[in-house]
């Protein structure tokens, strides 16, 4: 089998992707360095990732494709499964033959398989908004945290910089050390390694006590729908949210 | 009287009014503003009754002068009572939405010494949010019936969506239930919302800087179960306020039995079912072309509990199917049990391209398990019991799940069977 193996950015996707057309070795598969694991059987090839490439493949998405092809590319990448960039690949082989009616294949099995990681990654992004629970830790800095499944931060903070745009917010990938930082103007993606626990002053303290007694008394007792209530919200998330943790 | 005791009362009095949703409105941020609404709207928690949490829902107050006996908050019943200031409830909202716990305010409020004055607090309110708190985020008001309508129309300038609730579903309802309150009287703010939310659209689309009347438009509620009406009542009920008056939702509510009256029924659970297949009436009316005289007449008035009322209405119009997935058009495909919005359009794309195979069908996300009994694929008819419409009716139905109030049964144990043994063994029958 042959694999190209890229360093886990998009651009090196893309530049594999770009590798993949112009050699004559295809690959089976591409995988991130991340997942890679090395035997004596397959043929390896490590892509450099290269920028002149990658803009190429990413403007011919644009033009020959869709814009909706480019989001399922993208998405797809951000869900950071094994199979991510091989599927990816797959689809893209597909739509650079169909063009923008690539999207309509419904009944396509590469095609079904993009829609469905893009479709989750694009689901949680959308539950994150509102699961998003932001703490007053300083005075005009409020502090986020959350642990999602896919790496979606960037995809979240775009909608909160509209938002809460008269305040200064972080909000924190634990799973990831990587966090979204706002300082009122512009929004950017940093590294950031945080453990400690955070102490809550007295607002801070007061607003999560009246938020977590409006929850309670929110529900209707002879409704109560425990399983319900977990199919929307899954116990996963729950850690970091003040009304249930 | 302390925020959390006010809010603790204030929550819980609000919480039978079922409607959440803060779609609809594309409000933006202003410059220095804080806030902003989503198009499709937001959930942001769900609380233990499975239900979303998407707006601060509260009562301005509890204090009531009606007497609605189906209401937790009338006059007679002996429940602490509270009031919020309309600064408290601002900075209450504020306060929630700068931690993204909520994607703006419902408010609602019982009515304290009189209509107008009620609803004048409620107008206090949302422009406290909006003019001095900058405030974007989504804010949707109850208009109260008999207030002046001049109020009714400054408020819907500040807010995104505004609601009459409806309540009991017929005026022998009304009457028998909660006697101070006439039809017309809540009818009228009802048309008063719609007319202004179409001239102010009207309006916009000539001078877009003209203000926006409640961009999200009007909803109302109605309890099923504390009154005699019929299913076929109700929703002729929701048919007309959806074409007459273009309201964007109406919401079912459940009776819970709040209260002991000789007008109100006795009931062990609001029923929950019947309120689900009502709901799902009510979509088949908004998104795939049905009426309600379709779905259900004088002779069978209410909805059959164990059958969804889609595959109902199949079964009943059996001559018109089975259909040809890779021929029908979309208004049909729209009414196959199985087949919903999303896959018809799907149904719809994907055909252009390429037949559609019976596993083709499956991958699109047609539910086969009810929708194989209406359809041919590629010319093939694929259900096990034939074209029979009473078997396919059995298969279809909801078989009844052992209630577990059913005491009388009981798992066997070990050491039963062990002593009924040792009994035979002993001779001791």
């Amino acid at each position: 089998m042959i694999i190209f193996v890229f360093d886990n950015t998009f651009e090196g996707l893309l530049t594999a992707v770009y590798e993949a057309y112009y050699t004559n070795a295809r690959p089976d598969r591409i995988v991130t360095e991340v997942y890679h694991q090395p035997n004596l059987v397959d043929a390896v090839k490590f892509i450099e990732t290269d920028e002149v490439k990658s803009n190429k493949v990413y403007d011919a998405i644009v033009k020959k494709v869709s814009k909706e092809a480019l989001r399922h590319v993208y998405h797809a990448f951000l869900s950071e499964t094994v199979d991510a960039p091989t599927i990816i690949y797959r689809y893209l082989t597909i739509a650079f033959k169909m063009g923008q009616q690539v999207d309509h294949l419904l009944t396509n099995k590469h095609i079904l398989e993009i829609h469905k990681i893009s479709k989750k990654v694009t689901r949680e992004k959308h539950r994150m908004l509102g699961l998003v629970r932001f703490q007053l830790i300083k005075e005009d800095l409020y502090y986020a945290s959350i642990e999602p499944d896919h790496h979606i931060v960037g995809l979240l903070a775009p909608h909160f910089a509209k938002r809460m745009a008269d305040q200064n917010w972080i909000i924190h990938d634990k799973k990831r050390d990587t966090a979204a930082i706002f300082d009122k103007s512009q929004w950017f993606i940093a590294p950031l390694q945080y453990k400690n626990e955070i102490t809550n002053n007295n607002e801070e303290a007061l607003y999560q006590e009246l938020w977590k007694t409006y929850f309670k008394n929110i529900a209707i007792k002879e409704r109560k729908n425990s399983k319900l209530q977990r199919s929307f919200m899954p116990t996963r998330y729950w850690k970091h949210l003040t009304e249930k943790s | 009287m302390e925020i959390k005791d006010k809010l603790k009362i204030l929550a819980d009095a609000a919480k039978y009014d079922v409607s959440c949703s803060s779609s609809g409105s594309s409000r933006k941020n202003k410059a220095d503003g804080i806030g902003n609404a989503a198009i499709s709207g937001i959930c942001h928690s769900w609380s233990d009754d499975g239900r979303c949490i998407s707006l601060l829902k509260i009562l301005l107050t509890n204090y009531c002068i009606y007497n609605c006996a189906y209401c937790i908050n009338r006059a007679s019943n002996d429940l602490p009572r509270a009031a919020f200031t309309p600064n408290e409830v601002a900075e209450l909202t504020i306060n929630f939405y700068r931690r993204n716990y909520i994607e703006g305010l419902f408010l609602s409020s019982a009515i304290m010494i009189n209509p107008d004055h009620t609803m004048e607090q409620l107008l206090n309110t949302v422009k406290i949010l909006r003019t001095e708190h900058n405030f974007n985020g989504y804010i949707h008001v109850k208009a109260i019936p008999g207030a002046d309508s001049r109020l009714i129309h400054e408020t819907g300038l500040y807010v995104d969506r505004m609601s009459v609730n409806i309540e009991l579903p017929s005026n022998g309802g009304l009457k028998l239930l909660a006697p101070q309150k006439k039809k017309e009287e809540i009818i009228k703010p009802m048309s008063l919302i719609t007319k202004q939310h179409q001239q102010s659209k009207e309006e916009r689309r000539a001078f877009k800087s003209s203000p926006a009347f409640a961009p999200a438009g009007q909803s109302t509620q109605l309890i099923v179960g504390a009154t005699q009406d019929h299913d076929f009542q109700i929703l002729k009920l929701s048919e007309g306020l959806y074409n007459r008056f273009q309201l964007k939702r109406v919401y079912y509510s459940a009776y819970v039995p709040v209260g002991v009256h000789p007008n109100l029924p006795v009931l062990a659970n609001p029923p929950t079912l019947r309120e689900h297949r009502l709901y799902q009436a009510d979509w088949l009316l908004r998104f795939y072309g049905f009426s309600a005289d379709e779905l259900l007449n004088e002779r069978q008035p209410n909805f059959d509990v164990q059958l969804d009322p889609k595959c109902d209405w199949a079964l009943n119009n059996f001559s018109l199917f089975p259909i040809e997935i890779n021929k029908a058009e979309y208004h049909m495909l729209l009414r196959v049990p199985g087949i919903g919005v999303q896959s018809a359009r799907r149904i719809i794309a994907a055909r252009r391209l390429a037949p559609i195979s019976y596993d083709g069908l499956k991958k699109i996300g047609v539910v086969l398990k009810r929708a194989k009994y209406f359809i041919t694929c590629q010319g093939k008819y694929y259900s096990e019991v034939g074209l029979k419409d009473h078997l396919i009716r059995e298969s279809l139905t909801v078989k009844p799940i052992l209630s577990p109030s059913n005491q009388n049964e009981k798992q066997l144990s070990f050491f039963d069977v062990y002593k009924l043994k040792e009994s035979i063994i002993t001779g001791e029958l």
